[in-house]
């Protein structure tokens, strides 16, 4: 059970330094393909990127889950810290502001909040509550400029 | 070249190009996984999904998510997009090879809708409402995007 006092907590900054290698593997398999050559060039090659308007090639919509995942030491001790039940988890929501672009040589730094806990009664079932759990978190570059706001909902069954 | 998308030309109401997935495989999640870092075994480990009693492993989430962002930006210019949220509804399993007839559970339509023309922070928006699913209809996740317009 989410153990609710967490309200407010702030996890400790992780640090995520932007690949050009990293870019173009996440949009291959986003994209389902099989080589850097198949994805759209702005993800892959900077000639390309440049051509279209980038200062460097620039990773596709989702890319900033790498940042925790790769670059922190992924969910699992932040669930952990905020009393979440692993076997329960779902994830129930994702949205992403994107502020300014992110390029290869970026050094990004995130810092993940819980901003809300709640319950909500399940449908057809008097009594019977899921859990949610609300984390923002604001990822910002080495100039300390916000590139991308994220807020993730968790849900406990 | 496809034809350049303004704020004038496009209006409430119209629908953003539909977008088809490939079938997504057991190899698609091994590679999202390296990519992404989601390395949960529920998303490559039958033996581990087994323990559950589920038949299979299940797309992250995730994945989805990052296919649906693909068909946006196929549409609007990735500079553009200025936000993008989703919420989850249904698991995605991945194809079994040995069965053609688990393509059509594996493959995600996208489908979205303008909802809203309006300008804040002296740009000139859109908000869409989009949809994925797979191809039996079973909805993945509902959600919406805004993206800037000249």
């Amino acid at each position: 059970m989410a153990d609710k006092t967490k309200v407010g907590m702030v996890f400790p900054p992780y640090v995520f330094e932007v690949e050009k290698g990293k870019i173009a593997e996440f949009a291959m398999a986003v994209s389902q393909k099989e080589s850097k050559g198949q994805v759209k060039q702005i993800y892959a090659d900077s000639g390309e990127a440049r051509a279209a308007g980038y200062k460097d090639v620039i990773p596709t919509s989702t890319f900033q889950t790498c940042f925790l995942l790769w670059g922190g030491g992924g969910l699992m001790p932040m669930l952990e810290a905020a009393g979440i039940n692993l076997v329960r988890l779902l994830h129930g929501e994702e949205e992403y502001e994107y502020l300014r672009p992110i390029h290869p040589g970026d050094v990004m730094t995130g810092v993940t909040k819980i901003v809300e806990m709640y319950d909500r009664e399940k449908k057809g079932k008097p009594g019977k509550f899921m859990e949610f759990t609300v984390l923002e978190a604001e990822i910002r570059n080495q100039r300390g400029e916000l590139a991308i706001r994220a807020r993730t909902t968790l849900v406990e069954r | 070249m496809k034809k350049a998308l303004t704020y004038e030309s496009i209006n409430v109401g119209d629908a953003m190009p539909t977008f088809t997935s490939d079938p997504i495989t057991r190899t698609h999640l091994v590679r999202y996984a390296g990519a992404s870092g989601d390395f949960n075994p529920l998303h490559h480990d039958e033996t581990f999904v087994k323990m559950f009693g589920m038949p299979r492993v299940i797309s992250h989430g995730m994945f989805v998510m990052g296919i649906v962002g693909q068909a946006i930006t196929d549409w609007v210019d990735d500079k553009n997009l200025r936000k993008f949220g989703v919420r989850f509804s249904g698991m995605t399993e991945p194809m079994d090879l040995d069965d053609p007839n688990s393509k059509d559970r594996a493959t995600i339509v996208v489908t979205g809708n303008v909802v809203e023309k309006f300008e804040a922070d002296g740009e000139k928006k859109i908000r869409c409402e989009i949809k994925a699913a797979d191809k039996l209809g079973g909805v993945k996740l509902t959600g919406s995007f805004i993206a800037a317009l000249s």
